[in-house]
């Protein structure tokens, strides 16, 4: 029987150990803090990334006390608290709970004493990290009553975390900025966005600049395209109320894909250090444009599930799901074609697609090489394919290329071939959450994998066409229907056939 | 980067006067500055080779502490001048001792503790406390002090500041000095005892600096093996965290060796190994037997009773969890122009039998050249599947090691190494019953 842990391998990893300090979660009622956050820190403290000087502190309007909040908070994580009964009771000794409206000056008062408290009770040296899990119309309130409180105060020993999305579009994302960088420095600042915390996104900087064969081809002479695609085979869910007023561009283009696309079209960084890196994906962001900026209709496409499955499973179309509005024109599918205006990206397309009930849940990153200059050999399938290397970040991570070999037999026809690299395979164990990583990386003030102001403008100002134009002439954008559990809207396909090219099917 | 200097001249003050130097230091001049909220580090300097090369003309001073190339270049010429076995450490105690020293008129500049390495100084220390001993008798105690502040080039940008203090002094001054020290270690921040000595010399000294909570860093490849695995254990089971560069030292071959079972089809194979073979250099046989008994840990070997003497090396067994048995086999290794750090290893092989699922054995050689690969490939594993990795001895200067560990360091002695260190002082008391 295959062990299902390498015995070798437990205890080997030199994981950088957090510094004494208290995490305060703001919105810790919220669904976020049960299902990602606290179990997420119950991770890092089963592996010892936790200092015993350390506290949780969740604060919600909820009128909770800190054994209430124990006990919701090991609902969510009945299956890991069998597992390490342990490990939960002394975990679960520094959770606290303080009931706070962040918009009211007297409560953050009565915070800034609990904390002093739980500074003298848990050694946590006055060091903090604020996590903003609000909705977003209290970021700005939030960190402006935590800079009056003077809880923002120390540069090295207070940091604040703020969820997605930051802003709505450019300018709000600007005003916003503005707010927190008056409330503190952007070093104490940490956007989070949890594509970043996944290994097989950090694993595409490592494939890139730890290796040399990629970089010399990783450039426009010898990649003829790239398609950027992260499908997901559920609906809206729970979520209408938000999506309702975001739609995909807004929920998974402007940070997600956006940062996949950083990541790949970066230019290296002269060493691994934090500004650089942020420096060249911001430089990245800041050249790249939609492919047609005065006509944005003619590159990108914006669709709508309808109903689908089938009769055992049928599947709602997006207007008839609870909360949502039955002659909602909200985009459940965005594909949309962008140039980057730089010396390695010149002319390459760039394609990036995202949606809900398509075919199949994936997160992946194709390159597509030019093809040979000249074709010796006869193709197996009539034409010879490119050479592609993907990279996939969920489901079955790991990467793949493509390249053409011999097809056994007398002749000397060509046939696609596939190398893999698979995660599983390789390691055989699952990685951490990405929030896992993001916040020990807060925590320990690392803001690597944490998007910085100008990326996060940058970021919307290439969206701002299209915003712009959805919102005042949204008859141009029209959200074309697509049945559910397919790849979305036949105008997405004859986006990429005018270029003579075809989506990936992953 | 070079190793920096602290940025003014430190000040030369008598002992007891230096609390009160410090504390005007930091109220006064920094009323905004409370320094750097991160450790103290404690430094045992001595340094021995390098005094004696500097004071003797062989190299040029100042003595600062580091072990420099030139330093190393003119140990290893002594090893061939003196006539020593070409496997000698160059910096060996026979090294040491088989050179005279001269007396020179004018004593050599000692920039030690002053000359902070930029791997430490990134780190941003609160508190540097160098003990620099005197080779020659006859110095008294003198004690300077310094503020220090990264440069930016350090990520010194935060400009969280430091200080500098060293004590020099033959011996007995030193011993005598030893009482202030307590009182200049900052009761708020962790305390860090770096012994970068042989384990061997100054027992009291070591007893009066390393006490708990103090987190100790160490070598045990720096001593007699049994005295260095005496004090590895001692200070972990009285729960003090206990940081030893050797075992740091093996990092790339535990990982390596994990990387290799980390395909799940390969996983099989830790269940059915038959032999494990380590090549070290040198006799120091500290290393081998640490990474011998961290795998026989994790794979819940039980060590027998029985060991023999084989060649130059030594041979007994383990018993795994299904009662078979695991021959094990530490095979010392005189080579020439050794590592400076005593006892590497230089080569491991596994041998797994087959199972049912994998049809032919598996054996798996890690080497540090492709010579040594070449050595562990003989004896009949040409039958099976061979899987051989190259693992480079680690040979990065202790400032960076040490840097790494302050850095990553939990407080605790690693779980890893606790675990080992019993396992391994048993093997050697066996082996030592043999010699």
């Amino acid at each position: 029987m295959i062990q299902a842990t390498n015995p070798l391998r437990i205890g080997l990893r030199q994981e950088r150990v957090v510094s004494p300090q208290c995490l305060v979660i703001f919105g810790a009622s919220g669904d976020l803090t049960h299902r990602k956050l606290v179990p997420a820190l119950f991770e890092l403290f089963k592996q010892r990334r936790l200092p015993s000087e350390f506290a949780l502190l969740g604060c919600a309007r909820r009128p909770w006390s800190d054994e209430e909040f124990r006990n919701k908070m090991s609902k969510s994580l009945e299956k890991e608290i069998r597992q390490s009964p342990k490990e939960w009771e002394e975990f679960s000794n520094r959770l606290f709970y303080e009931p706070v409206n962040l918009e009211h000056p007297e409560d953050v008062i009565k915070l800034r004493s609990r904390l002093e408290e739980i500074d003298k009770i848990k050694a946590t040296h006055a060091n903090r990290t604020f996590y903003l899990s609000v909705a977003p119309k209290f970021y700005a309130s939030g960190c402006k009553s935590l800079a009056e409180a003077g809880l923002l105060k120390d540069p090295i020993r207070s940091r604040v975390v703020i969820e997605k999305p930051f802003g709505r579009d450019y300018r709000s994302a600007q005003s916003l900025n503005r707010i927190v960088q008056n409330c503190a420095l952007e070093s104490q600042v940490f956007r989070i966005d949890h594509y970043l915390g996944k290994e097989t996104v950090q694993n595409i900087l490592v494939l890139r600049f730890a290796n040399t064969i990629f970089e010399p081809i990783w450039n426009r002479n010898y990649i003829s395209n790239i398609q950027i695609t992260s499908s997901e085979t559920v609906g809206v869910e729970d979520r209408a109320g938000y999506y309702e007023s975001s739609g995909a561009l807004r929920d998974m283009v402007q940070n997600h894909l956006t940062q996949m696309l950083a990541i790949t079209a970066m230019e290296p960084p002269g060493h691994f250090d934090p500004e650089a890196i942020r420096n060249e994906k911001a430089k990245v962001l800041q050249a790249a444009h939609l492919a047609n900026e005065l006509e944005p209709w003619k590159c990108c496409v914006r669709g709508q599930y309808s109903k689908g499955g089938s009769k055992s499973n049928p599947l709602l179309g997006y207007r008839d799901e609870v909360g949502v509005d039955p002659n909602s024109t909200t985009e459940t599918y965005v594909a949309m074609k962008l140039f980057i205006n730089n010396w390695r990206w010149q002319g390459v397309p760039f394609y990036i697609r995202t949606g809900k009930r398509l075919a199949k849940r994936t997160s992946e990153v194709a390159l597509t090489f030019r093809e040979a200059p000249v074709h010796l050999f006869d193709a197996a399938g009539g034409t010879p394919t490119s050479n592609q290397l993907i990279l996939r970040i969920q489901p079955n991570e790991g990467a793949e290329f493509k390249f053409e070999v011999k097809s056994p037999g007398s002749g000397m026809r060509s046939r696609p071939v596939e190398m893999e690299f698979s995660y599983d395979e390789s390691f055989g164990e699952p990685s951490d959450e990405g929030y896992v990583r993001l916040l020990a990386d807060a925590m320990l003030g690392d803001p690597t994998l944490f998007t910085r102001s100008d990326e996060v403008e940058a970021a919307w100002r290439l969206y701002t066409p299209l915003l712009e134009m959805i919102e005042d002439s949204p008859w141009q954008l029209p959200t074309y229907p697509y049945e559910s559990r397919t790849w979305g809207p036949t105008q997405s396909d004859e986006l990429l056939a005018k270029d003579h090219l075809l989506w990936r099917r992953p | 980067m070079s190793p920096q200097l602290t940025l003014q001249t430190p000040l030369q003050i008598p002992p007891q006067e230096i609390p009160g130097y410090l504390q005007k230091l930091w109220s006064q001049d920094q009323s905004d500055n409370k320094g750097a909220n991160t450790f103290c580090l404690l430094v045992w300097h001595p340094a021995w080779m390098e005094q004696k090369l500097v004071n003797t003309g062989r190299i040029n001073g100042p003595v600062i502490g580091v072990q420099r190339s030139d330093l190393i270049e003119e140990a290893r010429k002594i090893v061939l001048e003196k006539d020593l076995p070409h496997s000698t450490p160059p910096l060996d105690k026979e090294v040491f001792n088989s050179f005279k020293t001269t007396n020179i008129s004018k004593q050599p500049e000692d920039l030690r503790g002053q000359h902070i390495d930029s791997a430490i100084s990134q780190l941003q220390p609160r508190r540097l406390i160098t003990l620099a001993p005197n080779l020659e008798q006859g110095h008294d105690l003198e004690t300077l002090v310094a503020a220090y502040c990264p440069l930016p080039e350090e990520g010194g940008d935060n400009s969280a500041c430091g200080d500098v203090i060293v004590l020099k002094g033959d011996r007995n001054s030193l011993k005598e000095g030893l009482c202030i020290v307590e009182e200049l270690i900052p009761e708020d921040l962790p305390s860090w005892l770096w012994w970068n000595g042989s384990l061997d010399e100054d027992p009291e000294i070591l007893s009066q600096l390393a006490l708990p909570p103090r987190r100790i860093i160490l070598d045990s490849a720096l001593g007699e093996p049994s005295h260095c695995l005496n004090v590895l254990q001692e200070r972990i089971k009285s729960g003090q965290a206990v940081n030893d560069l050797n075992w740091l030292r093996l990092r790339t071959w535990r990982e390596t060796l994990a990387m290799v079972f980390d395909p799940p089809n390969r996983r099989d194979s830790l269940s059915n190994i038959i032999n494990l073979d380590i090549d070290i250099q040198g006799d120091h046989l500290v290393q081998g037997l640490l990474l011998a008994s961290w795998i026989a840990d994790k794979l819940g070997w039980e060590s027998t009773l029985e060991v023999e003497k084989e060649g130059q090396g030594y041979r007994t067994r383990f018993k795994r969890p299904d009662n078979l048995m695991v021959n094990f086999r530490l095979m010392p290794l005189p080579l020439g122009n050794p590592s400076i750090n005593p006892g590497q290893i230089i080569g491991l092989r596994l041998i797994c039998q087959s199972t049912k699922n994998e049809k032919v054995g598996l054996c798996v050689i890690l080497a540090s050249e492709s010579g040594e690969c070449m050595r562990l490939e003989a004896g009949g594993v040409a039958s099976m599947e061979l899987l051989e990795e190259v693992v480079p001895l680690q040979n990065s200067p202790a400032e960076r090691d040490v840097a790494l560990l302050l850095e990553s360091s939990r407080g605790s002695t690693s779980p890893l190494l606790s675990n080992a260190t019993p396992m391994a002082r048993k093997l050697l008391n066996l082996i030592e019953s043999q010699k």
